[in-house]
C-alpha cells in the first residue's frame, strides 16, 4: 500500500515541479502552429488531391493533426522526464527524495507514470484542439482505440525513457541541449508525422523506419482513421521492443546515478 | 515528536553504531574504518574531521544512502538496513550539497514537501508553513522561485524545509555553509531550542565555534578512524593540556627581531611532551596581533612582557585565553598525522 502511496506521491510531486503554465504553453503553442499555419499553408500547395492512408485518402489537414498527435506526445514526455531527471541530479532532489520514505524502485516507477500520463495528456489535448481540422475523415473505433492508445504511452515510454539516459549521462548542460536539440530534429522532421513515407527515395525512407516517432505516428494515424494493417500490428511489435529496450537502459542509468 | 517509550524496539540510545566500515571499491582504502560510537536521545552529537575524513560517508550510510561494507547501525534501537522506510519516516535531512525544486517558489515548495511527508490536510500545511516561514525568517522571500534565491538564502529553506514533518532526529551535513552571522544563529538557536523539545542531532561542520556553541558530545573523524571523543569542555582539557593563548595587540607591527626573540623564549620554555599539543607556539592573527600559545603562559608572561617594553613596543590589548576548541582540533589531526593506529572506540 505504501508503495503505491509514495510512487502517487512521486507522480504528484513531479507534475508540480516540472509542469508549470511556460511547459503547458509551450506543449500547446508549438504544435498548434503546425497544424494551424503550416497544415494549412502545404494544404494549399497540395491542393485536392490529399494524402493516402491505408485503403482512404485524407485531407493534408487531417494527415498533418493526426502525425502532431504522436509528436506531442514525444514531445511532452520527452520534455518532462528530461527535466525531472536533470534537475532532480543537478539540483540535489534525487538524493533528498531517497533519504526521505521513497526508494529508488518508487522513483523510477514515479517517473515511469508521469512521462506516460504526460504523453497521452500532449496528445489528447492536441487531438482535441485539432478535431475541427479532421473530423471529416476521423473513424475511431473500439477497436482502434487501444491502438493509439498503445502507440501514445509506448512511444512516451521510448521517448521519455531516451531523454532520461541523455539526462543522466551527459554531464554539461551546453553539451545535453545539443545533443537532445540534435537528436530530436532528426525524430521530428525524418518521420512520417508531417509527411508519408511513401514515395521517398530509398534511403530516406529507411531512415524514416528507423526513427521510432514513425511508428507512433503510423499506429496511432491508423487508429484514429481506422487503417489498421497487419503491417500497423508489426509495427505494434517493433514499437513495444524498442520502448522495453530503451525503458530498460533508462532505468539502469537512473539506478546507477550517483547520490 | 514522537513519544519514544511507546515504540517498540527503542533503546538507550538514539543511534547505535558498531564496527562500522565502508569501501567504495575493492582496491580503495577504507573511507569509515571500523568506528563505533552511540548517541543519546535529546542530544547534539558534532561529528567534526578533516575534508575527506568520513564524516559524509557516514552520514549517507546513516540516513540510507549508502550500505556499509561491514558493521552494524541501529536507529532508534532498530536495524537500520531492515527497518529502512520506518526509520526514515522520522528523520530528517539537511545533505552538504544544495537540493531543491528549481520552478517552485519558497512557499510552494514548502507545500510540496508536506504532501510528500503525508500531510493531507491543506489547513495543517498551511499553518505549518506559516510558523516555519515565520521561524525562520524566510516570509520576505516565501513568493520567490528557488533558482532566484542566493545560495545563503537557499540553505536556510533547505534547513526549514525538514521541520515541516514531525522528525526524532535530524542529521545536518555541515548545514550552514553560505549562511550569514545572523542567519547562521537564526539556525542554531532555532536547533538547540528543538533539542531542548527532545530533537536528536546529528551535526557536522568545520565550523568549531558551532560545533562548541551547539554539541554535547564531540566525535573527530580522521582517515576514516574516529580519534576523539568527549564532551567540548572534555576535549579541551584531554588535548589541551592546560594550554592557554597569550594575545598580544599592537599598535604597530612587530618586526621579525622581535618575533624571533620572542620564539626563543617561548622554546626555551617549552616542555618535549608539550610538542604535539599545540600547532604553533607563536602564531599571528592579522599583523598587529601575535599569539603564543603554551602550557605554562605564567611563567612566560614576565619574559614576554620585558620583551616587549625593551623594544620600545606599545600594547594596545593583552588577554589569556583558553584553548579553542579549533586548537584542539588541530592538535588531535596533527597528533594522529604522527602516529599509525590512533582509533578510538567508544
Amino acid at each position: 500500500m505504501s508503495l503505491i502511496n509514495n510512487t502517487l506521491l512521486l507522480v504528484y510531486r513531479n507534475f508540480v515541479a516540472a509542469v508549470d503554465r511556460t511547459f503547458l504553453i509551450w506543449m500547446v503553442a508549438f504544435p498548434v502552429v503546425y497544424i494551424f499555419i503550416v497544415g494549412y499553408a502545404y494544404s494549399t500547395l497540395i491542393g485536392d488531391r490529399g494524402i493516402s492512408v491505408g485503403s482512404i485518402t485524407v485531407t493534408y489537414t487531417s494527415f498533418l493533426t493526426s502525425g502532431v498527435i504522436g509528436f506531442n506526445a514525444m514531445n511532452g514526455s520527452s520534455a518532462v522526464a528530461g527535466g525531472i531527471v536533470w534537475n532532480d541530479k543537478r539540483n540535489g532532489m534525487l538524493q533528498q527524495l531517497l533519504v526521505m520514505q521513497f526508494s529508488k524502485v518508487q522513483y523510477i516507477v514515479g517517473n515511469l507514470i508521469t512521462i506516460i500520463l504526460v504523453g497521452l495528456i500532449s496528445a489528447a489535448l492536441i487531438m482535441i484542439i485539432g478535431f475541427p481540422t479532421m473530423y471529416r475523415n476521423v473513424n475511431i473505433t473500439l477497436w482502434s482505440v487501444p491502438y493509439i492508445t498503445y502507440a501514445l504511452a509506448m512511444g512516451s515510454v521510448f521517448f521519455g525513457s531516451f531523454t532520461i539516459i541523455l539526462s543522466t549521462k551527459i554531464k554539461s548542460s551546453e553539451a545535453h541541449s545539443v545533443i537532445s536539440n540534435g537528436l530530436f530534429l532528426f525524430f521530428t522532421f525524418v518521420s512520417s508525422a508531417f509527411y508519408p513515407a511513401q514515395g521517398l527515395p530509398t534511403p530516406l525512407a529507411i531512415a524514416f523506419y528507423l526513427n521510432p516517432l514513425t511508428y507512433i505516428v503510423d499506429i496511432s494515424r491508423a487508429g484514429i482513421f481506422s487503417q489498421i494493417t497487419t503491417f500497423t500490428n508489426v509495427q505494434v511489435l517493433i514499437l513495444g521492443v524498442l520502448a522495453v529496450a530503451v525503458f530498460v537502459i533508462a532505468t539502469r542509468s537512473m539506478v546507477n546515478m550517483k547520490v | 515528536m514522537t513519544d519514544m517509550s511507546n515504540i517498540d524496539g527503542e533503546d538507550d540510545y538514539c543511534i547505535s553504531v558498531s564496527n562500522l566500515t565502508k569501501k567504495y571499491g575493492k582496491n580503495s582504502p577504507y573511507a569509515v574504518d571500523d568506528i563505533t560510537f552511540n548517541v543519546k536521545y535529546g542530544t547534539v552529537f558534532g561529528f567534526l574531521g578533516p575534508n575527506g575524513a568520513g564524516k559524509t560517508t557516514t552520514v549517507k550510510i546513516l540516513t540510507t544512502l549508502l550500505n556499509p561494507t561491514s558493521g552494524s547501525v541501529h536507529i532508534f534501537g532498530r536495524q537500520l538496513l531492515k527497518s529502512q522506510s520506518e526509520i526514515k519516516k522520522r528523520i530528517g535531512v539537511v545533505s552538504q550539497n544544495p537540493s531543491f525544486e528549481t520552478n517552485l517558489t519558497v512557499e510552494k515548495a514548502l507545500d510540496l514537501y508536506g504532501v510528500l511527508w503525508g500531510i493531507k490536510d491543506k489547513q495543517i500545511r498551511k499553518n505549518k508553513i506559516n510558523e516555519i516561514l515565520n521561524t525562520f525568517d524566510l516570509e520576505s522571500i516565501k513568493s520567490v522561485k528557488n533558482d532566484e534565491l542566493s545560495i545563503g538564502q537557499r540553505r536556510r529553506v533547505q534547513v526549514a524545509r525538514e521541520f515541516v514533518h514531525e522528525l526524532d532526529l535530524l542529521f545536518l551535513d555541515e548545514p550552514t555553509v553560505g549562511l550569514d552571522p545572523s542567519a547562521r544563529r537564526l539556525l542554531l538557536d532555532h536547533i538547540k531550542s528543538q533539542v531542548k523539545s527532545g530533537l536528536t542531532v546529528f551535526f557536522t561542520t568545520h565550523i568549531m565555534e558551532e560545533a562548541e556553541y551547539l554539541c554535547d558530545q564531540i566525535a573527530i573523524i580522521d582517515k576514516g578512524k574516529i580519534i576523539a571523543f568527549d564532551t567540548p569542555s572534555g576535549l579541551k582539557q584531554k588535548y589541551g593540556k592546560g594550554n592557554k593563548t597569550i594575545e598580544l595587540t599592537f599598535n604597530d607591527v612587530p618586526d621579525e627581531l622581535f618575533i624571533n626573540h620572542l620564539r626563543k623564549i617561548v622554546n626555551m620554555r617549552r616542555s618535549d611532551k608539550d610538542a604535539n599539543e599545540v600547532t604553533s607556539l607563536v602564531g599571528f592573527i592579522g599583523v598587529h596581533t601575535v599569539t603564543i600559545t603554551a602550557n605554562n603562559v605564567e611563567q612566560i608572561i614576565s619574559e614576554v612582557l620585558q620583551l616587549v617594553y625593551k623594544n620600545g613596543l606599545q600594547l594596545e590589548n593583552i588577554s589569556i585565553n583558553p584553548p579553542s576548541l579549533e586548537e584542539v582540533f588541530l592538535a588531535v589531526i596533527n597528533k594522529n598525522d604522527n602516529s599509525k593506529d590512533n582509533k578510538v572506540n567508544l
